[in-house]
């Protein structure tokens, strides 16, 4: 292929594909529940980039009045080992929005290869796949995670990933895989395979693009299954203790009995924020349902 | 409302008056769409009238507004409909719903999938019943059984399930449904539309003697010109959301007044008639079907023509296809049962038969996506049975198929360029600017110009026409030896069908590409086959030239099929 045709090809290509995140975006915000998710999810993110600049003091940093309550210096009040909650909760958004979409993602990612590859392949090679998928559907989610992390003791972030993504995967293979068998038999596929194309390639151009919705959703359930798993695993005390998030809030602070002390602020903050970024995920999703689904979007008399 | 098993006939009121109905389709963020435009007609008591139109003429839309059926995004923008003097359009929910019984029903297209899946058909009527307790309690049966032999079925079916039926028997249900309310306007919108020839036949049959002995009104929405003219007293003709005509059947048929529905006759031909004349073809007679034979399989015209292998016929030697039973101790499905015939290059053969017939296993067979249970198939020196992978991938350049369904054989998301480009750069060896070329000109060759214009397009930028035309060039981008097309034009309006099949035949003419036309539509295959086999369970019950096999048909199989085309002449003769 000469570099004089292929530029335009994939030109076109890639005001295809910008044209594509532009529609689906435009859907997304198109939906009134949706909006309100984007618009907490961006503050979210915000506040976990600007982290340094909106904290008024560092996140570890200690040797101010023990358990206070709020005051002007101290707008959230103090832990028990003197460290300023507000900014304990600014700094500690950056974990649960990192691991969120980081996890989200690459169970998203392992989902999407396992599910089409599955879906498409008729044989003793689907039975197999199927047979280990089920195996990771059937497992409770918690105890295994609680059994892996406590395994690989003090893993830190990156242990935390992983742990949600060995557990967060099969489900979205399983969805992606029966849309895919759906697919797998409509006359465009059929029509691509006497075009002479790969199965590769039929399954990633053919059938892929026509999943984004439930591939993007997908992605958003994992995430906000990503975000509780984390704050769950730290509260229970399975993350690195010394990092700073809100899981790790929530432990510190029934380890110091925050209720029986009165500062409720303490348990209360990290876990609004925890459940304003789930809900904000969620919302996002019930707009998602429309981008390959006209029907499903939202208008009058519907 | 008392009875209404014996209307007085030719009563004076309309039972039905439209007065200048408009109605759009209201989208948020789109302009109002009009589908239909300031309507107005009316319908005595009795009568059975007809409403045809291509897909987008609005008749459906209208039959839905009739029926106070209409949901949004359609609206009823303007005008009356005045069902005995009153407006419909003002009816609260519980006024309509007590109107649907002994006031107005609706047969859908899609009717036979209406009924509930997990509930037997007998509870389907006690569910009506008890909803408007028009029939005595104790008389449940023997109402339910009534009216199941009044569309001609046995009573046993009370207790089956709507999976047990066939597609058929399930819209018979839904007409008796329709029916135990007592209605005194019925509308069938396309009520068998997704039926198979010979049992669209008998159903609609059914219709034309209940609407008799049952006096109700009717309107018959509907796409076939043929159908309507068959069973209908009079016919409105829409297009474009307008009424161009409305008129007597006989006076529609003899003297057309619009001259929409002087092109949708035009299309209407008997498959048996000495010679035929469709627009856009060549006239169809016996000595002209020779020489186009002798043209196509002789005389190349092209350069692709000439390089062809002349041992690229595909040999179909005793063939039979034998599923595994559906279910335990079931016998198993034979589908096609010992079926040879030989295709010579740029033959073009039509395969016939209803649906069940084996035509489309036979397809299969042939592209090599099924292997035989037992006997032969070849093309060339190859043996399908026996392909490996990359002798699959050679036979799929030389042996390309076109889908039935336009809608579905292109990918939503992909331009046609892109479609067209796959099989250029799998099959060929052309590239970048080379490739692109060959794609224009395949737009051009299916006659969709300007090409640049066109390459760009997305699939529901095009209308059904024209994404067909997309599906024949990227068939033949291969520059393939044998096309099998699978009811190419089933799925396409009429006025479309004509200019489809012409380029089919061109291409066989001049590219000296074989055809294997598989269909149900006899006329379409007088128009573009030479030969002709009538498949009936799996067994060639007849074969020979196309000509010869529709004119003198031997089998009663053929001749059953040929009975039940829709043919407006024939209405005349029998009127």
């Amino acid at each position: 292929m000469t570099s004089t045709t292929t530029t335009p090809v994939r030109a076109r290509a890639l005001r295809g594909t910008l044209r594509t995140i532009g529609r689906i975006a435009g859907t997304i915000w198109s939906n009134p529940r949706a909006r309100i998710g984007v618009v907490l999810l961006a503050l979210f993110i915000i506040t976990a980039t600007f982290a340094p600049w909106l904290a008024p003091y560092g996140a570890s940093q200690d040797g101010f009045e023990r358990s206070a309550g709020g005051s002007a210096a101290h707008w959230l009040g103090t832990t028990a080992a003197g460290e300023d909650v507000l900014s304990q909760i600014i700094w500690g958004a950056r974990v649960s929005v990192f691991v969120g979409f980081a996890a989200g993602a690459i169970a998203t990612v392992i989902a999407v290869l396992i599910g089409l590859s599955w879906g498409y392949s008729r044989g003793f090679g689907g039975d197999v796949v199927g047979f280990i998928v089920n195996l990771f559907l059937v497992i409770p989610g918690l105890p295994l995670m609680i059994v892996i992390a406590s395994y690989l003791q003090n893993g830190g972030i990156v242990m935390i990933i992983a742990v949600i993504v060995v557990t967060g995967w099969a489900w979205g293979a399983r969805v992606l895989r029966s849309q895919t068998q759906t697919l797998r038999s409509r006359d465009f596929v059929t029509a691509a395979r006497f075009a002479g194309d790969s199965s590769f390639r039929i399954i990633f151009r053919e059938i892929l693009p026509n999943m984004t919705s439930l591939i993007t959703g997908s992605f958003f359930g994992a995430a906000t299954a990503a975000i509780l798993a984390e704050a769950g695993l730290e509260f229970l005390g399975l993350g690195d203790p010394t990092t700073v998030s809100w899981g790790t809030m929530l432990f510190w602070a029934q380890n110091s009995n925050a209720l029986l002390t009165g500062q409720w602020l303490l348990l209360f903050a990290p876990g609004l924020c925890i459940a304003l970024l789930a809900t904000s995920l969620t919302l996002i999703n019930f707009g998602v349902d429309g981008i390959s689904n006209p029907r499903l979007r939202e208008g009058k008399g519907r | 409302m008392t009875t209404n098993t014996t209307p007085a006939r030719g009563a004076e009121e309309p039972i039905l008056r439209v007065e200048n109905l408009t109605v759009e389709y209201r989208s948020e963020g789109f302009e109002p769409v009009a589908a239909v435009k300031n309507v107005s007609f009316s319908l005595r008591r009795g009568e059975f009238i007809g409403l045809v139109g291509e897909s987008g003429s609005g008749k459906s839309t209208l039959g839905f507004a009739l029926t106070r059926l209409a949901k949004p995004p359609a609206t009823i923008v303007d005008g009356k409909i005045l069902f005995h003097g009153s407006d419909i359009r003002t009816l609260d929910d519980e006024a309509l719903r007590k109107q649907r019984r002994g006031g107005f029903a609706m047969v859908l297209q899609s009717g036979m999938n209406a009924l509930n899946p997990v509930r037997t058909i007998r509870k389907h009527f006690h569910d009506i019943f008890r909803a408007h307790g028009h029939v005595e309690a104790g008389s449940f049966n023997a109402r339910a059984s009534e009216l199941v032999r009044k569309v001609e079925l046995p009573e046993t079916v009370l207790d089956r399930y709507p999976g047990e039926l066939s597609g058929g028997m399930r819209q018979r249900v839904s007409i008796a449904l329709a029916l135990s309310l007592e209605p005194e306007l019925l509308v069938f919108d396309e009520p068998t539309t997704a039926l198979d020839v010979l049992v669209q036949h008998a159903v609609m049959d059914t219709i034309r003697q209940l609407q008799a002995s049952e006096g109700f009104t009717a309107i018959l929405i509907s796409h076939d010109l043929g159908i309507v003219l068959e069973s209908t007293e009079r016919v409105l003709v829409m297009h474009d959301g307008v009424v161009v005509e409305d008129g007597p059947s006989h006076q529609i048929l003899d003297d057309p007044q619009a001259e929409y529905t002087r092109m949708l006759l035009s299309h209407y031909a008997d498959p048996r008639a000495e010679e035929i004349h469709i627009p856009g073809f060549s006239t169809r007679g016996r000595s002209a079907d020779a020489a186009r034979a002798e043209r196509a399989t002789t005389s190349p015209r092209s350069d692709a023509r000439a390089a062809r292998r002349a041992d690229a016929s595909i040999v179909v030697e005793g063939v039979s296809k034998v599923y595994a039973p559906p279910r335990r101790g079931e016998a198993p499905v034979v589908a096609v049962d010992n079926v040879s015939f030989t295709l010579a290059p740029g033959e073009s053969l039509a395969l016939v038969g209803q649906s069940g017939s084996g035509k489309s296993t036979i397809a299969k067979l042939v592209t090599g996506a099924e292997k035989p249970s037992s006997g032969l198939v070849r093309f060339g020196d190859s043996n399908l049975s026996a392909l490996r992978r990359r002798e699959l991938r050679e036979l799929r350049k030389n042996v390309q198929m076109v889908f039935q369904d336009p809608y579905a054989a292109l990918n939503p998301l992909h331009t046609v360029e892109y479609t067209l480009l796959r099989p250029i750069l799998n099959f060929t060896e052309r590239r970048g600017e080379a490739a692109r070329e060959r794609m224009l000109e395949l737009l051009e060759t299916v006659g969709l110009t300007p090409a640049e214009t066109f390459a760009q397009k997305l699939p529901h930028q095009l209308s059904g026409g024209q994404r067909q035309r997309v599906v024949i060039a990227r068939a033949l981008a291969s520059d393939p030896q044998v096309l099998v097309a699978d009811e190419p034009v089933s799925m396409l309006d009429v006025s479309l069908r004509a200019g489809v099949l012409g380029l089919l035949e061109d291409l066989r003419e001049q590219w000296g590409v074989s055809m294997l036309y598989i269909t149900h539509d006899l006329l379409s295959a007088r128009l573009v086959t030479d030969r002709m086999m009538v498949l009936n369970s799996g067994r060639v019950v007849e074969s020979g030239p196309t000509a010869d096999v529709l004119r003198n048909p031997s089998d009663e199989y053929t001749i059953r099929l040929l009975d039940a085309v829709p043919n407006p002449a024939r209405a005349r003769e029998t009127r």
